[in-house]
């Protein structure tokens, strides 16, 4: 429902960790590896931040789209959905389920400026084939939720306000990985308070503890969280590159 | 939902038998079409058009199909079709419309909801009662359809869903069959989450019709709540016992201005002048400032909702209903609440067939079933002939005559002659094309009769486009008859087409264009005699 999560679609579909590590097998035949995978994605995800910068949309609209290219490639593979024109599409069709719409034509444009490379260039025909294509991938479950709200409620109630920039940047970067497909919003946003709580070495135990979560299943995003940022510092353009340059170009 | 099959494919679908559109592109339906058998067209709005369809394998179920056209601007799928699957695809009530299924057709880009098929609504169940059976509805069948439309409405609410477009039209119910008299809010095309709102409710348009429109709106409100909704079950709830809409404003629709003088006046003439006193927050309004002079200036008589609606002042009917047209929307009673009204409590209790009353000796009524014109394909393409005059003695004015199609869930036509259309100081010329005039002398004596069929008028604005084409050199490609926006690429002129309808046996068609330079604003307008 589009109010509790508990009875949306969003709760539903989260998967286990090990059913969104699975490379499609037309993938695995271009030789992606998990890995790639892995990087393809967050490319993606980072591509749509930017383009979301350019077309002024809120992070709302860019956490819906990286959720929806995110669910989109748990069951369709990268070789038939080609992530240069899916991830803008996903911005473009979120623009819309999140009532701030934006014209194709803006994401055309903006993509030429900030991509040279001729395999990212489309036409506004691909982005109305494509937002199609998402549309059914997405079985037209088009309601995400994201941890932004919950954060906005802890924080306070955690007395931490002054950690607000550095929880929501925490927020912001998980969606370079695939936890919005595998926990619960309000987890993740409890996560980030965690990591944030451990930075600015902030006692906490209590707060958390009156919670009642289960303070295991925070502490393992948590963890994910920074194996994230240390992998994250041996990622290189190079390496990027040869992972996109895997995919075929125009399937 | 997502058959996987939905590819295109070259097989065709055997139609109705009526399906003679041997010219058209039959031989291309996709193959997730075969599933149904296609009955013909039942609405159509601004959006596409409704076609009812049965399921081959299960021919006692009836399927509505909800065809949104893929926009020629490139804006891909509307964001109505977006907002309406991705809440009702979150949505599951037994008062609210069941979605089940979508299509997407690849090949002309066209969407399809399916849903359970109602073949009744309220609108029509109303008109019924008024033309036809020429008594009202018995007292069970107007509690059950009230409880049960709050009981929708309060579940939409407790989820923050706000339906913001409730009208009686939109109000289904389930006709023969085991869901029979179920009552299924449809139509979310306009309703939104409203917990989380990235701008401001009133950033998206003006929304809801303006008889149901609730006095906040009216008055230029930018946060409104689930309360506008209760303010349009009021409306309907006195619909429902006078028969009679009961805030029958003129909408003045060349404003983008949500302000309607006339409705608010309709409102303040039976529910007395709001004051700041019952409703502390009107003063914030932005309308009630700043048109102090038309709203403040006039000093309406006592109120009588009472006898507008003939129930007794201490009747509970009457003290649920008074508050649902309360007029501070924080003081105005919630779904939830009125579900719990002392109403709802008394004999005749509210039962789950709202059509057919659990008491014996009650007189069961027939509702006629849903008109059907069987000669629109899935194209919606029409065996119609564009060039035939209408007005060629077709007699018929009921609204089951076989080709005949009341306009449904798009915006209806509404009955009014709008005055300030003739004082605008634009320039006001007839459409060169036409060679229709207004003949006010043939006012027939029923005077309120609604257009019971837009074939006749779709006919007429075919033409009068065609025309229009010709006129604006081909840029304008308004491809539907009702208030559909078409423009010129190159100047940015924006043409909106505006259906009136006067209370007559003539049409009032208005064309609007806007050009950048708001000094120059064209108006077109030409009345045809329809029979």
């Amino acid at each position: 429902m589009a109010s509790n999560f508990w009875t949306s679609s969003h709760y539903k579909q989260l998967l286990d960790q090990e059913e969104v590590d699975v490379v499609q097998q037309l993938d695995k035949e271009k030789g992606i590896t998990l890995e790639d995978f892995k990087l393809i994605k967050m490319h993606m995800a980072n591509y749509i931040g930017r383009l979301a910068q350019n077309v002024k949309v809120r992070q709302r609209v860019v956490a819906t789209a990286v959720a929806y290219m995110r669910r989109v490639y748990t069951k369709k593979s990268m070789t038939e959905y080609d992530p240069r024109i899916l991830a803008p599409t996903c911005l473009y069709l979120a623009s819309k389920a999140e009532e701030s719409t934006v014209q194709a034509r803006l994401l055309v444009f903006y993509t030429r400026k900030l991509y040279v490379d001729e395999k990212y260039r489309y036409e506004i025909k691909d982005i109305l084939e494509m937002e199609m294509r998402i549309l059914e991938a997405l079985n037209y479950y088009l309601v995400v939720f994201h941890p932004y709200r919950a954060l906005s409620q802890l924080l306070p109630d955690a007395g931490m306000t002054d950690a607000t920039q550095i929880c929501w940047g925490l927020v912001n970067d998980t969606y370079k990985m695939d936890l919005i497909l595998i926990h619960p919003p309000h987890f993740i946003a409890l996560a980030c308070i965690y990591v944030a709580s451990v930075l600015k070495d902030k006692e906490n135990t209590a707060w958390f503890e009156e919670l009642r979560v289960d303070m295991n299943v925070v502490k393992n995003i948590a963890m994910e969280i920074l194996d994230f940022y240390d992998s994250q510092k041996m990622i290189t353009d190079e390496r990027t590159n040869a992972a996109m340059n895997k995919l075929p170009f125009r399937p | 939902m997502g058959d996987g099959n939905s590819n295109s494919s070259s097989r065709g679908i055997s139609g109705s038998s009526s399906n003679n559109n041997s010219n058209n592109s039959n031989s291309n339906r996709p193959e997730w079409l075969q599933q149904y058998d296609l009955i013909g067209k039942i609405g159509e709005g601004t959006y596409g058009l409704v076609f009812l369809a049965k399921i081959k394998s299960n021919r006692s179920k009836s399927i509505a199909i909800k065809k949104f056209k893929q926009s020629k601007d490139g804006d891909g799928v509307s964001p109505t079709a977006i907002r309406e699957i991705m809440l009702l695809r979150e949505i599951n009530h037994e008062n609210v419309v069941k979605l089940v299924n979508v299509h997407i057709n690849h090949v002309d880009m066209s969407l399809y909801l399916a849903f359970d098929y109602a073949e009744h609504d309220l609108y029509e169940i109303i008109r019924h009662h008024r033309d036809k059976v020429i008594q009202a509805i018995n007292p069970y069948t107007v509690k059950a359809l009230l409880w049960q439309l709050l009981n929708g409405l309060n579940y939409l609410h407790s989820n923050w869903i706000i339906h913001r477009d409730l009208k009686p039209s939109n109000i289904l119910v389930m006709g023969e069959g085991e869901e029979q008299g179920v009552v299924k809010i449809a139509d979310f095309g306009l309703a939104r989450i409203y917990q989380a709102p990235l701008k401001p409710l009133s950033e998206n348009g003006v929304v809801v019709t303006i008889w149901y429109r609730a006095p906040e709106l009216l008055l230029g409100a930018k946060h409104y709540t689930s309360a506008v909704d209760m303010w349009a079950v009021g409306c309907i709830f006195a619909e429902l016992l006078t028969l009679k809409p009961l805030f029958q404003g003129q909408e003045v629709k060349a404003t983008p201005n949500p302000f309607q003088l006339d409705q608010l006046d309709k409102i303040f003439r039976v529910l007395g002048h709001p004051t700041q006193d019952k409703w502390p927050t009107l003063v914030n309004l932005p309308h009630w400032q700043s048109d102090l002079q038309h709203i403040q200036g006039h000093k309406y008589e006592n109120p009588g909702l009472h006898s507008v609606v003939h129930l007794p002042p201490k009747s509970h009917a009457y003290d649920l209903l008074s508050k649902m047209l309360e007029y501070d929307p924080r003081k105005r009673i919630t779904a939830a609440q009125a579900l719990e009204h002392e109403y709802f409590r008394l004999e005749p209790l509210p039962g789950r067939n709202a059509l057919v009353p659990s008491q014996t000796g009650e007189k069961v009524v027939t509702y006629p079933t849903r008109p059907v014109d069987t000669t629109t394909d899935f194209e919606g393409t029409t065996s119609l002939q564009p060039s035939q005059p209408v007005s060629s003695g077709n007699a018929v004015s009921g609204s089951m005559a076989g080709p005949h199609v009341p306009s449904r869930s798009g915006p209806r036509p509404v009955p009014m002659w709008n005055e300030s259309w003739q004082h605008s100081n634009a320039k006001g010329c007839r459409f060169p094309g036409s060679s229709a005039a207004a003949d006010e002398k043939e006012r027939l004596r029923n005077g309120d009769a609604w257009i019971s069929s837009t074939t006749e008028v779709e006919t007429l604005l075919r033409e009068w486009l065609y025309s229009m084409q010709n006129f604006m050199r081909g840029d304008c490609a308004s491809e539907d008859p009702h208030l559909k926006w078409g423009y010129r690429r190159n100047t940015r002129t924006q043409v909106q087409q505006n259906l009136l309808y006067k209370r007559s046996e003539s049409y009032l068609f208005f064309l609007v264009l806007y050009c950048d330079d708001p000094a120059v604003t064209i108006k077109l307008s030409f009345a045809q005699n329809i029979r």
